[in-house]
């Protein structure tokens, strides 16, 4: 029967073939709109993820995010680490200053100064140089989506001399990091440097980066730290949370950009039900004709779940491939793709609504089928 | 054989098998490629340890400050207390001197002028003296043979008073004489002081941690002019070493004074050295940030403690260290602050 019921939906391939085109539109329309909205929000969280190493953030208790942050006194690392249970604590520097590339352009630039002796909040990956280079004099590390900023294509940017605050910056390396929401452009330099890169304020440590001791959690450890220092202390997952969250709150891309991924979704869930409720309609006749040869209800049920399952399998799989390769390569070409990746959960979860829809969308068109009686196909 | 499978491959629909099959397959390669594109966010150890308070003292509380390495005696800022051109410098930086040993000589040649002009008023004075010497010899003289004199007639008064007048105005030249050989000796005697003061001298048994004036420039009573200027020559005793750690104001009541410290020199954090207790400076002071920026301003202030580091530990004076000081014990701390309430 099942082989009927394939027959019959591949028999007009014309109709076939817009019914796939339907489905995989919609995969393709969902997912992707959804990636990019989930990609976008996470650019909140680029800056604690791309540092490996620690997984507690320790700052004053009105920052919020790793760019809207208030500076602690120097002091305030030693208090950190006499709180018990924190394995190691080091300063992290993280603040806006203006470059002068040797063009004479001005760029607004992240400075982050990592600690002096141990490099902690360096990122993991080097494209060029290694970590080394930042204890030469002077010597910073810029990000690459940053260098393809500054610099035309193809343009090798080692050692190339920039100026901040009146002080000379060599560029030494390249970090392959993912670009935060402002995709500024990051330059990566040691502490003591930092504090002369970015014009004076009284007090510059923005963070402390912690790590809980073996035996303990982060968030006990962060507990600790809070009661004992005042300060805020958060979690890596947590602080990357704060990030998103504060796009969230402070801009309008959850409004503006959650209804084109709200309209993608009506539009794609709209598509697959109409185009395979018509489908059905479409067929009604021979349904009729099933029936009057004594075909139960139960069995037509079956050829019409067998016919969405096929439909909803190839679509699906033209769709989620396309979307799935749509910001694979995005990402390896575009600087503002960079670091965009489509998070498991979104293909699962389109598979869920494609085949959901077709499925309610079959039972829906059904519903007549099953009500017909066989007679009323010789009419 | 061959034709067979092409035969049965005709047979097999595009849309019924291969499409399915290429659906599969497609789902199967996103799968791949969604996986393996998931982001790195594991986390890693650091590279290069940074110094851990467990490691120190175990589980138990401790309180971490920064500190710097200096000499026991602290450093000594040389000065010099007259003016002039350097000529000569004896030490170089690590050099050990004893106490009183030469530092640096400033330009001597006026004092030695003066001390030679010293010497020859003296030599003057003294032949002042020799002549006044003689006056007062040949008045004593003369005078005598009026004093040999019984009768009062055979001679005027008033060449007996000339007489002996010659012999006071004699005896008061040679007082005069006297005077002036000590008043140049005077003179000597502070040039001679003047000459030594121009070499200056350690004022301890230190190590010379740095020198920076050199023969031909010009050396100030009041350090080198303008801002920011080094001192002359700092010296210190640098065996043993000690440690100033700041801690923070705040964490002053944790700190369990007395008792040894935990040191790790910057950048080599799995170094751990064992500091003694030495004191703790009675007066809080403003940390002193190390950025050098004339602009700094501080509104934390810190507790500084002395410790004494082992010899022959490879540190420098004025190395940066991390240090973690035994906290007091939740009984300790607990019965203190019963104490106080009491």
């Amino acid at each position: 029967m099942t082989w009927i019921a394939i027959r019959m939906l591949t028999g007009d391939r014309q109709k076939f073939f817009g019914l796939l085109f339907g489905v995989a539109f919609s995969t393709l329309l969902i997912s992707q709109q959804l990636t990019i909205f989930i990609n976008l929000l996470e650019r909140g969280a680029t800056a604690v993820y791309n540092i490996p190493t620690a997984d507690i953030w320790v700052m004053d208790p009105v920052s919020r995010t790793p760019d809207v942050a208030l500076p602690m006194p120097s002091t305030a690392l030693d208090k950190v680490r006499s709180v018990n249970g924190v394995e190691w604590a080091s300063p992290l520097l993280r603040s806006g200053a203006t470059i002068r590339t040797p063009e004479g352009d001005l760029e607004g630039v992240t400075v982050v100064g990592v600690d002096d002796a141990t490099l902690i909040g360096l990122p993991k990956t080097f494209i060029a140089g290694h970590r080394e280079v930042l204890y030469e004099p002077d010597s910073v590390v810029i990000d690459s989506s940053g260098a393809a900023k500054l610099f035309p294509p193809g343009f090798d940017p080692i050692g190339v001399r920039l100026e901040l605050n009146d002080r000379r910056a060599v560029i030494r390396g390249i970090v392959d990091v993912d670009p935060s929401f402002t995709s500024q452009v990051i330059l990566y330099t040691r502490y003591s440097n930092a504090l002369a890169y970015v014009p004076g304020t009284r007090n510059r440590m923005t963070f402390i980066l912690a790590n809980a001791s073996d035996g303990l959690t982060a968030k006990q450890v962060g507990e600790r730290i809070t009661d004992a220092t005042g300060l805020k202390a958060r979690t890596r997952d947590e602080f990357a949370r704060d990030g998103i969250d504060f796009i969230v709150e402070n801009t309008g891309i959850p409004i503006n950009f959650g209804i084109t991924v709200a309209l993608g979704f009506v539009v794609g869930v709209a598509i697959v039900g109409l185009t395979f409720s018509l489908f059905i309609r479409d067929n009604i006749k021979q349904f009729g004709a099933l029936k009057a040869i004594g075909v139960t209800n139960a069995k037509i049920r079956l050829m019409v779940a067998a016919q969405a399952l096929l439909v909803g399998l190839v679509g699906y799989g033209i769709g989620i491939l396309l979307a799935a390769i749509f910001i694979a390569l995005g990402s390896i070409n575009s600087p503002d793709f960079k670091g965009f990746y489509t998070p498991w959960e979104i293909p699962v979860l389109t598979a869920f609504v494609v085949l959901t829809m077709i499925m309610i969308t079959g039972w829906l068109a059904l519903r007549s089928v099953l009500k017909m009686e066989p007679a009323e196909v010789f009419r | 054989m061959l034709k067979s499978i092409t035969e049965r491959l005709r047979g097999v629909s595009f849309v019924r098998t291969i499409l399915p099959i290429m659906a599969i397959i497609a789902i199967i390669v996103t799968a791949f490629i969604v996986l393996s594109g998931q982001p790195d966010r594991s986390e890693e150890e650091p590279e290069i340890s940074p110094p851990k308070a467990t490691a120190a003292f175990g589980n138990a509380d401790s309180v971490a400050g920064s500190g710097l390495v200096e000499p026991s005696s602290e450093v000594i800022d040389i000065g010099t207390s007259l003016a002039g051109i350097v000529t000569k410098v004896f030490v170089a930086p690590g050099d050990q001197v004893n106490a009183g040993a030469p530092l640096f000589l400033v330009d001597d040649r006026a004092i030695r002028a003066q001390i030679q002009e010293a010497t020859a008023s003296i030599a003057r004075a003294k032949a002042a003296r020799d002549t006044a010497r003689a006056l007062l010899a040949t008045a004593r003289q003369q005078s005598a043979l009026y004093s040999g004199i019984e009768d009062e007639r055979a001679v005027s008064k008033q060449e007996v008073i000339d007489r002996s007048g010659a012999v006071r105005t004699a005896r008061a030249q040679l007082a005069q004489a006297e005077a002036e050989i000590r008043s140049a000796d005077a003179a000597r005697a502070r040039a001679t002081t003047d000459l030594n003061r121009l070499t200056v001298r350690a004022p301890i048994t230190a190590e010379i941690l740095s020198v920076n004036i050199r023969p031909g420039e010009y050396a100030n009573p009041g350090g080198q002019q303008g801002g920011g200027s080094e001192p002359y020559m700092e010296i210190g005793t640098t065996d043993p070493l000690h440690i100033r750690i700041d801690i923070d104001e705040n964490e002053i009541g944790r700190v369990q004074l007395g008792t040894d410290a935990v040191i790790s020199p910057r950048g080599e954090a799995n170094r751990r050295i064992q500091a003694q207790f030495v004191r703790a400076e009675p007066l809080v002071t403003p940390k002193t940030s190390l950025t050098n920026a004339a602009t700094e301003r501080v509104d934390v202030r810190v507790l500084q403690l002395i410790y004494r580091i082992p010899a022959d530990q490879g540190l420098f004076v004025g190395q940066q260290i991390d240090a973690f000081v035994r906290a007091k014990t939740g009984e300790n701390f607990s019965a203190e602050q019963a104490g106080d309430s009491q």
